[in-house]
C-alpha cells in the first residue's frame, strides 16, 4: 500500500528519516518513528501471525493496543503489540507461528 | 448461504458462534460458566473484543436477562505483562 | 512525590491533567500509544461553521498547553492494574508501580465488534483502525475497501478515508444475527439516521427527517429506497444488503453480500461478490472502563451512555476515595466533552487536595455548565438520547452516593 504523502487538509508530509528492519528474514524499510504495523502495511504485508493452533493467517484489528491480533516477536521478546510498537535500525521482527498443542493432544488421546 | 454456525466470535481462542450457542442451551449458563466451558473471552486479549458478544448471546438465550444483569467483572492485568513484570512487584 | 496519575493522554486525561497542574499539583499523565492526545489523532470533520476540526492539531495544542506545566508525560506504558490501599492508589505498568492520592482513569472508548464469517482475515480492521492508519500513520489501509455497518462514527471516518483519497466501494449492513441485532435492522438504522438528519448522508434522508417519523412511512420509505442504495458523498449506503462472509485465502479479496427485506431477513438466491482488498466493521463505541472495574468501582449499565459505565457525578468523582473519571469512560460523546470533562475532574481532584484559590467552587460550577453548553452545541453525537443517559447517572449518584453536604445543600 502507498503512503499519504499529501493530503487535503493535513498537508505533505516532510522528509523523514529511514530505517531499515527485518520481518521473518527480509529487509524492509521503515520511516523512523512509524509502527511496526504501518511500515510494513506501508510494504504490502498484511499478514503478520497465523494464530497458535489453527494456523489461520491473522493482522491488525483494532490497531490501538486493545485486540492483540498483531502481536509479533520483536528482538526476542514475543508477544509485543505491532500496533504500538515504533520501528527502530536493525530492529528483528518475527511472525507468530503455529505451535504443537502438546497438552490438548494429550487430553484428546485419553 | 450462511455460514453463522461457523463464525468465529472470540478470535483468540476461535469459538464459534455455533459452540457458544450450543453450549448456552445446553447448560443454561451465566456469561461467566459460557467462558470458562468454552474458553470464549479467556484467551490474549482478555475479552475486549468479544465480551459484549458473550453478552449478547446470554440475552439471547435467557429471555428474562437485561443487559444491565450481566455484571462487568474483570481482572487484572487487564494488559498482557511479563511474569517478570508482575514477579518485580513487592 | 507526585499528587495525580492520570491513566489516558487523550482530550480527557489531558485537559484534566493541565486544570490539576495549573492548581499547583504535581502530575503524571501515563499512555500506551506513542504519542499523546489519545483519538483526538486522526479526527477530522468540517465544522457547521465550515472550519475544520483538526483532532491533530487539538492535540498539539493540549501537549503544549500541558507541557508548559511541567506536566510530566509518558507515553508508551501500559496500566495493567490498579489497587487502593489506605488513602492511596497503586498504579500497576509494565515499567513498575507508580503511587499517588489522586488517581483520573481517562481510558475512552473501545469498538463494538460486529463478527462476520471471516473476519479474522488479515485485511479486515475495526472502523477506527483505518483511521489510525490512515490519519496518524499516513499509510493506505486499501485500494477498495467495504465498509459493514451504519452509524455516525462510520459515516465521519468514510469521509476521512475519502479526503485521504482511498476508495470505499460501498457501505452494507451486517448480516442479522443476535449479536448484530438493530445493526442489521435497515428500518433501525433509518430510524437512527433520521434522528441525526442534519448531518444525515443524502438528500434523501435529509427530506425525510421531516416527515418520516411515522412508521409506516418510514417502511414505505425503506420498500422504495434504492436497491443499489443512496450515495453518501459517492459511495452507496445500501441498507438492504447484508455482508453474509468476507472471503480470501492470505488476506480479504472480497465480500459475500446478500439482499435483505426491510426487517434485514436475507432474500435467498439474491448472494453477489464485491471485490475489496479491505474491510471496516463499524460497530460502534463502547466505554472502556476495566481499570475501574478491577479497581472496584460500582457500575451501572446505561444505554444511551453506551453500555457499563462507572458510577460518578457531575463533577467527576467516583465512590471510591481519589478516584476520578472523565471523558467517553463515562459515555460516549465527542472529543470536545472529553475535554470539558476532563476540565471538571481536575478541578474537582484540585478543591479535594485542597488547592486553587477562593473560586475554586465558583470556577467547577462553570465548568460543569461548560459541559451542557458544549452538548448543546455538538456537531456530532453519537446518541441523541445522551441527555437521557446523563440524567439517569444523576440521579443514581444523587440517589447513593451523594454526600451529606450535597443533601443538606438540597434540604437548604
Amino acid at each position: 500500500m502507498s503512503r499519504i504523502l499529501d493530503h487535503p487538509v493535513f498537508g505533505k508530509i516532510h522528509e523523514r528519516e529511514l530505517v531499515s528492519f527485518q520481518f521473518d528474514e527480509k529487509t524492509y524499510q521503515a520511516y523512523k518513528d512509524e509502527t511496526i504495523a504501518a511500515a510494513l502495511l506501508a510494504n504490502g504485508v498484511r499478514k503478520l501471525r497465523v494464530h497458535e493452533e489453527s494456523g489461520t493467517p491473522r493482522g491488525i484489528y483494532c490497531n490501538i493496543g486493545h485486540c492483540m491480533e498483531c502481536r509479533v516477536t520483536v528482538n526476542g521478546q514475543a508477544n509485543t503489540r505491532a500496533c504500538l510498537t515504533v520501528v527502530e535500525q536493525g530492529m528483528i521482527v518475527e511472525s507468530g507461528k503455529q505451535l504443537p498443542n502438546i497438552i490438548k493432544r494429550m487430553v484428546e488421546q485419553r | 448461504m450462511t455460514n453463522i454456525e461457523n463464525m468465529i466470535i472470540c478470535r483468540c481462542e476461535e469459538v464459534t458462534y455455533g459452540q457458544l450457542l450450543s453450549t448456552a442451551n445446553e447448560h443454561k449458563c451465566s456469561a461467566r460458566e459460557l467462558k470458562l466451558r468454552t474458553r470464549a473471552g479467556m484467551g490474549f486479549c482478555g475479552g475486549r473484543t468479544c465480551r459484549v458478544s458473550i453478552d449478547k448471546m446470554i440475552e439471547h438465550v435467557k429471555p428474562n436477562i437485561t443487559p444491565g444483569d450481566i455484571p462487568l467483572k474483570y481482572q487484572p492485568p487487564v494488559r498482557p505483562v511479563t511474569f517478570g513484570t508482575v514477579g518485580e512487584i513487592k | 512525590m507526585r499528587d495525580v496519575i492520570v491513566i489516558g493522554a487523550g482530550p480527557a486525561g489531558l485537559a484534566g491533567a493541565i486544570s490539576c497542574a495549573a492548581n499547583g499539583l504535581l502530575v503524571t499523565v501515563l499512555d500506551e500509544f506513542m504519542k499523546p492526545g489519545g483519538r483526538l489523532l486522526g479526527q477530522l470533520h468540517q465544522e457547521p461553521s465550515g472550519e475544520w476540526w483538526n483532532g491533530i492539531k487539538e492535540a498539539e495544542r493540549l501537549h503544549q498547553e500541558a507541557n508548559k506545566l511541567a506536566v510530566d508525560i509518558r507515553c508508551g506504558i501500559s496500566v495493567y492494574n490498579l489497587e487502593q490501599e489506605g488513602h492511596h492508589w497503586h498504579v500497576h505498568t509494565n515499567t513498575g508501580r507508580l503511587t499517588a492520592r489522586f488517581v483520573l482513569v481517562a481510558t475512552g472508548a473501545a469498538e463494538y465488534p460486529i463478527p462476520v464469517p471471516g473476519w479474522t482475515l488479515p485485511g479486515v480492521m475495526s472502523i477506527g483502525a483505518a483511521q489510525v492508519m490512515t490519519n496518524v500513520h499516513r499509510v493506505q489501509v486499501g485500494k477498495k475497501g467495504i465498509i459493514i455497518g451504519a452509524n455516525i462514527l462510520a459515516f465521519a471516518i468514510l469521509n476521512e478515508l475519502q479526503l485521504a483519497g482511498i476508495n470505499i466501494d460501498r457501505i452494507v449492513l451486517p448480516e442479522k444475527t443476535p449479536i448484530s441485532g438493530k445493526a442489521a435492522e435497515p428500518e433501525e438504522i433509518m430510524k437512527s439516521l433520521l434522528q441525526a438528519a442534519h448531518l444525515a448522508p443524502s438528500p434523501l434522508l435529509r427530506f425525510g427527517g421531516r416527515f418520516m417519523k411515522h412508521d409506516w412511512i418510514r417502511k414505505l420509505g425503506l420498500t422504495f429506497f434504492p436497491k443499489n442504495g443512496v450515495k453518501v458523498n459517492g459511495t452507496p449506503l445500501q441498507l438492504r444488503k447484508a455482508a453474509v462472509e468476507i472471503i480470501g485465502k492470505d488476506q480479504v479479496e472480497g465480500v459475500r453480500v446478500a439482499d435483505t427485506d426491510v426487517n434485514g431477513m436475507i432474500i435467498p438466491g439474491s448472494e453477489t461478490i464485491y471485490e475489496a482488498d479491505f474491510v471496516c466493521i463499524a460497530g460502534g463505541l463502547y466505554p472502556l472502563a476495566e481499570l475501574a472495574a478491577v479497581a472496584g468501582c460500582p457500575f451501572q449499565y446505561v444505554p444511551e451512555l453506551g453500555g457499563h459505565v462507572p458510577c460518578h457525578s457531575e463533577i467527576m468523582e467516583t465512590p471510591l476515595e481519589g478516584l476520578f473519571v472523565a471523558g467517553n469512560i463515562t459515555g460516549i460523546e465527542s472529543g470536545k466533552i472529553a475535554m470539558a470533562q476532563g476540565n471538571v475532574a481536575g478541578l474537582s481532584i484540585a478543591k479535594q487536595a485542597g488547592k486553587g484559590t477562593g473560586t475554586i467552587d465558583q470556577q467547577l460550577q462553570q465548568a460543569v455548565q461548560n459541559i451542557r453548553n458544549v452538548r448543546q452545541n455538538a456537531a456530532i453525537q453519537f446518541n441523541p438520547e445522551i441527555d437521557k443517559g446523563r440524567k439517569k447517572m444523576k440521579e443514581l449518584w444523587k440517589e447513593h452516593y451523594a454526600k451529606g453536604d450535597e443533601k443538606f445543600h438540597k434540604i437548604g
